[in-house]
């Protein structure tokens, strides 16, 4: 205080200098600004491929999402060097910090990504993927499983090759909560307080809708609002404990809650760990996603992310991937691998759902666009009371 | 000469620092505020309707916020200032081990000791049904209420409360309070007349400390409460990682940012800033 006649003095040059310095980083923003984007050409290029596979490969994937041998083993077989990386924990985070590299045409040194469904097909729209060259493929043609040949996003799947599938269902505390048997028994005043969704608009409102009677695949914003009200209006009751991502599984264990909206390999874990939790396919049906592998704009050596593409759609190599994560394998001809190895898996229905398991079941829907906006506001707007 | 160069060299890294990871960030934030468009194809056009949507959309999570984070400080202050008082005056040597004591749950994350709390206050521990038979857990359950919440926040700020408090304590010329006692003070009135006044710096330090940092948390809402007891920081969280919309987000953190800061200027007019700045300044 005794210095203020001092700093008075100086401060309008310190002042000055800050000034300086912010009107150049503005000037800096501006230019960044300026740069070309490249988003909104649906025509995207085709990777260009270079003789045999070599040199280096960044892969980004989510967490425990592979078998600690998978990498090791290709890298020997193919002769790559492999940076594998668990740095994607949320499409939007991972979009979020992908977006301003994409847009400049640039990956990050990413040859190779895994988003869902929804994210590959926002990513494509933008102009952020590159096509396949198919020709280095042949295991992929051959073994992709019939029902995920064609999706609405992908029909020829030119883009995008799932990685690992799941569903979305119910997981419940058989000891707790034996008579939930679909979406609409976790409507129960019976579990109030001990109900628990997943915070993801497109698993947790077109289960609910299903509860309604509305087929998720044609649903308009109108029922899409309808679904999100009922889940706001149990959420104001208390039935609903809380929205969750995967740490429903620590909830259950604890038996804080007895009945969650849940993912399928979640499931076969937490049932391994705990005998008294229990997938339950809903019986109006689950929704079905994949993850998928993708191949970004500027994607240094594309064909070793192909080559790795390949491998994975590898019966043998994928059988190894599926005994460690539990989740519904996209390849042909994995189940009979683990027959012979491994028949407890081989025989899981979360792992290897036959046809009459899903029969009900929906191809995760994604609302686009300002309906898509609209509709996270809804949803969020519940998720945050 | 070196003594007008030397505090513009001491000044300098703080400064740069600051200006590179403060003042830019800043920048790029407000330009992000006034974006405009849908998720993929945002762009800037001065679009302020982002911050009347902010103030309409989010007022309810928003006066949440600002009253957990105030019960939170005001919960910390009644448990931090005897706590304070006692390794000030009466800990002896043990002084040191309280203080030990005080800081040592900073050795584990924030995350893992909000977590902890999750075991605790589990629907099946008997902290919860002791609470239950004292009639306090009326939803029968603590976790997923605002209980919970606030309960979070006051421990894992409660040693921004001790240990400014406990300096200002600490601080306190004890002849002082000797000479209240031989003019016939009674140890409560030296109290109220004495030490409390002494070590309010440290009062209005802590409750600052504690206050900005708890309106601003989400990780306890998060883990600790139900979908009606998230507050501002869960909602800035969620529009930018779960909604993907930034522009909403960051007029969202601006708004909250102008809020603290209003709510602390009026604070500090109110508390004096003499106490703020200490005896010094008077």
């Amino acid at each position: 205080m005794l210095n203020s006649k001092k700093d008075q003095r100086r401060s309008p040059a310190v002042l000055a200098v800050l000034i300086a310095i912010v009107a150049l980083a503005l000037g800096v923003a501006a230019c960044g600004g300026g740069s070309s984007i490249n988003g909104g050409d649906t025509e995207s290029e085709e990777v260009k491929l270079e003789g045999k596979p070599s040199g280096d490969l960044t892969i980004s994937n989510w967490p425990l999402y592979i078998d600690e041998e998978t990498v090791p083993d290709f890298e020997n077989e193919i002769g790559v060097n492999v940076a594998y990386k668990e740095d994607v924990n949320a499409n939007e985070e991972f979009f979020a910090k992908m977006d301003p590299l994409l847009k400049q045409g640039e990956s990050g040194g990413r040859s190779l990504f895994v988003v869902t469904d929804w994210m590959a097909a926002k990513m494509h729209e933008l102009g952020y993927l590159q096509n396949f060259d198919k020709s280095a493929l042949p295991n992929f043609e051959k073994n992709l499983v019939a029902n995920l040949q064609e999706p609405e996003y992908d029909p020829n799947r030119e883009f995008s090759a799932p990685w690992q599938s799941g569903m979305t269902g119910i997981i419940v505390r058989k000891d707790l909560a034996p008579d939930v048997k679909s979406i609409c028994d976790l409507f129960d005043p019976k579990y109030k307080g001990k109900v628990e969704m997943l915070n993801e608009l497109r698993d947790t409102v077109p289960l609910v809708m299903k509860c309604l009677g509305i087929d998720p695949t044609n649903a308009g914003e109108e029922d899409w609002l309808k679904a999100i009200d009922k889940i706001e209006s149990a959420a104001n009751s208390g039935q609903i404990r809380r929205f969750t991502g995967n740490d429903y599984g620590a909830d259950l264990t604890s038996g804080n809650a007895v009945a969650v909206i849940g993912w399928s390999g979640d499931a076969v874990q937490l049932q391994a760990d705990n005998p008294n939790i229990e997938w339950r396919m809903p019986t109006e049906g689950c929704i079905l996603w994949s993850d998928n592998m993708v191949i970004p704009v500027g994607a240094p050596n594309p064909t070793a992310a192909e080559a790795f593409m390949n491998y994975v759609y590898d019966p043998e190599n994928q059988a190894q991937i599926e005994a460690e994560v539990n989740y519904v394998s996209p390849v042909e001809g994995a189940k009979q691998v683990l027959l012979k190895e491994e028949p407890e898996i081989a025989k899981n229905q979360l792992i290897f759902p036959s046809k009459s398991f899903t029969k009900n079941c929906t191809i995760q829907p994604s609302p686009t666009g300002e309906e898509e906006q609209n509709l996270n506001r809804a949803f969020n707007a519940v998720l945050n009371g | 000469m070196r003594r007008r160069v030397a505090p513009y060299l001491l000044l300098g890294p703080g400064a740069a620092w600051l200006l590179l990871f403060f003042v830019v960030p800043l920048y790029y934030l407000a330009e992000l505020s006034l974006n405009s468009g849908v998720f993929g194809s945002y762009e800037f056009s001065w679009h302020w309707e982002n911050y009347s949507d902010a103030l309409q959309l989010y007022d309810t999570q928003f006066v949440r916020s600002f009253v957990y984070a105030g019960l939170a400080t005001l919960f910390a202050l009644l448990l931090a200032y005897p706590l304070a008082y006692t390794i000030a005056f009466k800990a002896g040597r043990w002084r040191n081990v309280f203080l030990f004591a005080v800081v040592a749950p900073f050795f584990t994350t924030y995350l893992i000791r909000t977590l902890a709390w999750e075991t605790i206050l589990s629907d099946q521990s008997p902290v919860v049904s002791v609470l239950d038979f004292l009639g306090l857990a009326p939803e029968g359950h603590v976790l997923a209420t605002g209980g919970a919440v606030i309960a979070g926040l006051t421990y894992n700020f409660l040693p921004f409360m001790v240990l400014p408090i406990y300096a200002s304590l600490e601080r306190i010329d004890e002849r002082l309070i000797e000479a209240g006692k031989d003019l016939y003070a009674s140890a409560a009135q030296t109290f109220w007349r004495v030490t409390l006044p002494l070590s309010a710096p440290g009062v209005v330090a802590g409750t600052l400390l504690t206050f900005i940092p708890a309106s601003g948390d989400y990780v306890n809402a998060q883990f600790l409460g139900s979908a009606s007891n998230q507050m501002i920081g869960n909602v800035i969280q969620s529009l930018y990682l779960k909604q993907s919309d930034y522009p909403a987000a960051a007029a969202l953190s601006f708004v909250l940012m102008a809020a603290i800061l209003v709510l602390v200027l009026v604070y500090i007019r109110f508390a004096g800033s003499e106490a703020l700045m200490g005896e010094e300044a008077v």
